[in-house]
């Protein structure tokens, strides 16, 4: 993955684009996407309890990266919508594509074999061929995802004020 | 939407999840193409003489070689390999973290075929967690500047009343 600042810019990058379009996405669902940008990476939980803590108090196997997966993701998309008072399958569907830019942009990133993770698990194991375009720890990600955010941010206070 | 009902729907996709997490566990080493630490440590020798992709640790490094350290689910070291050809000795340092593709040989060796470096040091991965938890509360206050939570309703509400049309679920 890359670091958590880059998702959730690529996130209000793309909802704000967007949103230049959609009338109904407003900056309150903008923000919705960016929650869902931080979806994928709750399996960093693993830093703090890990597989095999969790193993030992379930009794079953378990692996926390489930949540880093295309399944993982619908099913927090849904939780989290359920958060909100109103609007709920507006919130999932907002979510989860928030939650799929992250996964998309985690798939471009190098693996030493050149194919990405299995994040399209439960539907497939399948690893599709990646670019190898970065590593998880490459600033120049962050230095064009904030140019990307400035121009855009910039660019929407611009036409908000015409 | 009623709240019992939110609830309800709520602890049935919990539930689910933690379903998807086991069978994830139960799954993943016969599907994944690689042998995860918790292999390496109880079955080494089922992986060796073909290509496997590691990760690890970097422990030390030289011209030529470089030690790793790959973990296993418990986050203890599982397989420490010596990987020779790496051409990577500019580019990591011990603390740093690396993937690396070659062949797994018995002697615990592996010649890199490919390698990425993943952290090139400590200093890189304390980069990524300080800009990830920068990421995480900038999308938290941004979420909290556009929506407030209303212990009445149990549940956050937009906190403008303005034209959106919301009614949709």
């Amino acid at each position: 993955m890359a670091e958590l600042l880059s998702h959730v810019l690529i996130a209000y990058v793309l909802f704000t684009i967007a949103s230049w379009r959609l009338e109904w996405l407003t900056k309150r669902w903008v923000a919705i996407g960016m929650i869902g940008a931080l979806l994928p990476d709750l399996n960093r939980i693993g830093m703090f309890v890990d597989d095999a803590t969790i193993e030992t108090t379930l009794g079953v196997p378990f692996g926390v990266d489930a949540l880093h997966t295309l399944g993982g993701v619908i099913l927090l998309s849904g939780i989290g919508a359920l958060v909100l008072t109103e609007a709920h399958r507006r919130a999932f569907s907002v979510l989860l594509a928030g939650a799929l830019t992250h996964l998309i942009t985690d798939g471009l990133k190098a693996y030493a074999d050149a194919e990405a993770g299995a994040w399209l698990y439960p539907f497939t194991w399948y690893r599709h061929p990646t670019p190898n375009l970065y590593v998880s720890t490459d600033q120049s990600v962050l230095l064009v995802t904030g140019t990307l955010a400035v121009t855009v941010f910039l660019c929407d206070r611009y036409w908000s004020d015409q | 939407m009623r709240l019992a009902t939110r609830l309800g729907i709520a602890l049935v996709l919990l539930l689910t999840l933690m379903g998807l997490g086991v069978h994830y566990g139960a799954t993943y080493d016969e599907n994944w193409p690689h042998p995860s630490g918790d292999q390496l440590q109880d079955n080494y020798d089922e992986f060796t003489d073909d290509h496997q992709l590691v990760s690890g640790e970097v422990q030390s490094i030289s011209e030529d070689t470089m030690t790793i350290h790959v973990t296993d689910s418990a986050n203890e070291v599982a397989a420490e390999l010596e990987i020779t050809h790496h051409d990577a000795t500019d580019q990591v340092q011990p603390g740093g973290y690396v993937q690396v593709y070659g062949v797994l040989e018995s002697d615990r060796t592996m010649t890199a075929d490919e390698l990425v470096v993943v952290n090139e040091n400590e200093t890189a991965q304390q980069y990524k967690l300080l800009t990830s938890i920068v990421g995480v509360l900038l999308a938290i206050a941004y979420f909290f500047h556009h929506w407030k939570l209303s212990l009445t309703k149990l549940g956050f509400e937009p906190r403008t009343t303005d034209q959106e049309d919301t009614h949709d679920g």
